[in-house]
């Protein structure tokens, strides 16, 4: 099979049957549902986009397995040309959507697992990379889309996976048999969760021996016996079941939308497993999906980015604020903050590396420098998007009063900017700002790839203070002066 | 002259030390002492012919030294890019004597 469009994506959605929860009530067709709609779009146009001209480039790469034309979703980089492609799609694909898309988790799922199985067996001697493969070969000649489901509930903060009351707060093993392993336990906030075809399950930190039974990495079709998913709550979510225009970004909806995914004695075979124990390998695998995530959102983020900033620029015209000089400068702020994110991720994209599998993989260090821009300068766009907009983005009438045959009138009146831009126009602005800016979408900035203090954690073990000791110390010659400190 | 002619000639190569993880020179004083203090070897630039051996000094994973062009100019090479040495973790504090561990084990052979 060669790679899906956006229509046999939602047709072979249709095909399986995961048990999803939301708001009290079994979903039956999550591809019909309102409240799932707007993501399962997003997705779709990660398959709608590599089978468009002009966008093949990015959105397509040829597999280094079998050399079939491939969606880059489900690719293996194999050096610096990939990793940069990966960021460039990421931003053209979030342009389009203004939303988060949700296949990049588990693309760098695969990318971690990859690399890390191939390790593991070099040391071990165990046959986990060939299973790895196997898994890939599928994925790629069915263009499937995988969830990568790393963040665990982890209960006490204080406590590691086995020191838990409540064995279940880390997805771990509960029972090995000749045929594979049965687990418990969850993965919390998975992007994607609800729309994909499967989910790659990883360790979320480093374990000891102890913990060998949460050092466990598997794939596990959606709608297998046992896996439950309950879907996450986002801002403003029921106006995709009541309203059409107050949504903001109707297409797309405001997040990728993520799940409780929850892991009830789940039986997964040995073909399908990936880490089963091997707890000294749970830190480089997280480590590598981390880099390869947080390298991602100065390319998704910076093509949401784009949005916004052309929405607050349009509201400008709107309101007739558009040459202000302050307004201008608000603008040039948001473009050079996009810009600042993006060079981020190209940067660690080009200074990436090979792995021992043949991989690649980004620079960590400046990967996680990306990720906490992101965390301070998507908020710092998101206010100013704000300030040009004005406090009608928290005051606007709703939609169904603009409808009003008694009100309607008035509101169309009073909600008019400029003279020849109708109310509507203003309307629909209002609600795309206030959807990319007011909510849950900041909050994936914030926390999505990783908390901030996870990235700090990561900087500091890189920082190599040392060195940087040793050349104040040459300038303010204190001690040994060699020629140079290198 | 006719004995520098069988001496194996061991160059180096540095990345460029953009912004080093590791301890380059460090590494590469440590690799001048072991080559002054064997016989039969010497070390020579880049650039001279019959180079036997390579050795890459990388500041950090991104390995930019590490080129085929490099490579080419010896028959064997060693590739240091921050903590690894030739694909294999090694922590900086061990990786100057892994260094020489690894050029002696291909000098010997």
């Amino acid at each position: 099979m060669s790679m899906m469009t956006g229509k046999q994506y939602r047709e072979s959605l249709r095909q399986l049957k995961p048990e999803i929860y939301y708001m009290g009530e079994k979903i039956e067709s999550l591809v019909d549902h309102p409240g799932f709609v707007p993501h399962v779009n997003a997705a779709a146009l990660t398959y709608e986009m590599a089978l468009a001209l002009e966008f093949e480039e990015l959105v397509t790469a040829t597999s280094h397995l079998t050399g079939e034309k491939i969606n880059r979703f489900t690719h293996i980089h194999h050096g610096h040309d990939d990793l940069v492609k990966k960021v460039k799609m990421l931003r053209a694909i979030g342009q389009q959507t203004g939303s988060c898309f949700q296949r990049c988790v588990g693309h760098d799922g695969l990318n971690a697992v990859y690399s890390v199985t191939y390790d593991i067996d070099q040391k071990m001697g165990t046959d986990y990379h060939r299973r790895l493969v196997n898994l890939l070969k599928e994925v790629q000649s069915r263009d499937l889309m995988i969830s990568g489901a790393m963040t665990d509930p982890k209960g006490d903060r204080r406590l590691s996976p086995s020191q838990q009351k409540d064995p279940d707060l880390y997805v771990h093993v509960v029972e090995k048999r000749k045929d594979g392993i049965v687990v418990s336990g969850a993965k919390a906030h998975i992007t994607g969760a609800v729309n994909s075809h499967g989910h790659l399950v990883m360790p979320t930190v480093a374990m000891k021996a102890e913990d060998a039974d949460y050092a466990v990495c598997f794939y596990v079709p959606i709608d297998a016996p046992g896996v439950i998913h309950i879907f996450g709550r986002q801002t403003n979510d029921t106006r995709k079941c009541d309203c059409f225009l107050d949504q903001g970004n109707v297409e797309y909806g405001i997040v990728g939308g993520e799940a409780l995914i929850v892991f009830d004695r789940v039986f997964i075979p040995w073909e399908h497993v990936f880490m089963c124990g091997e707890y000294e390998f749970a830190y480089d695998l997280v480590e590598r999906f981390a880099t390869a995530h947080r390298q991602n959102y100065g390319g998704c983020k910076a093509g949401l980015s784009d949005a916004l900033i052309g929405a607050s620029y349009a509201f400008a015209q709107v309101q007739g604020t558009d040459r202000a000089s302050h307004i201008r400068d608000k603008l040039v702020e948001m473009v050079h903050l996009t810009e600042t994110l993006y060079c981020c991720s190209i940067a660690c994209s080009c200074q990436g590396f090979a792995l021992p599998a043949g991989s690649y993989m980004a620079d960590p260090l400046l990967a996680n420098v990306t990720k906490l821009n992101v965390t301070r300068h998507i908020y710092e766009i998101a206010r100013l998007a704000q300030d040009i907009a004005g406090g009608i983005l928290a005051t606007s009438p709703a939609e169904m009063d603009w409808k009003d045959p008694r009100v309607g009138k008035y509101v169309d009146k009073y909600m008019k900017g400029v003279a020849d831009l109708p109310a509507e126009t203003r309307i629909r602005l209002i609600r795309l700002i206030e959807a990319m800016t007011c909510g849950t979408a900041l909050v994936e900035s914030m926390h999505g790839a990783g908390s901030p203090q996870a990235q700090r954690i990561m900087i500091e073990r890189r920082a190599n203070l040392e060195r940087k000791k040793r050349l104040a110390e040459k300038l303010a010659k204190i001690g040994e002066q060699p020629l140079f400190v290198c | 002259m006719s004995q520098n002619r069988h001496k194996v000639k061991v160059a180096l190569k540095y990345c460029g030390s953009c912004n080093p993880y590791v301890d380059l020179s460090r590494i590469a004083r440590h690799l001048a002492k072991v080559v002054e203090a064997r016989q039969g070897v010497e070390l020579v630039h880049l650039c001279d012919d019959g180079i036997g051996v390579v050795i890459i000094l990388c500041g950090c994973h991104r390995a930019c030294g590490n080129k085929p062009e490099v490579r080419a100019r010896a028959k064997r090479s060693l590739v240091i890019a921050g903590e690894s040495l030739s694909g294999k973790a090694v922590p900086e504090m061990y990786l100057p004597a892994a260094v020489e561990q690894e050029l002696i084990r291909i000098l010997d052979s």
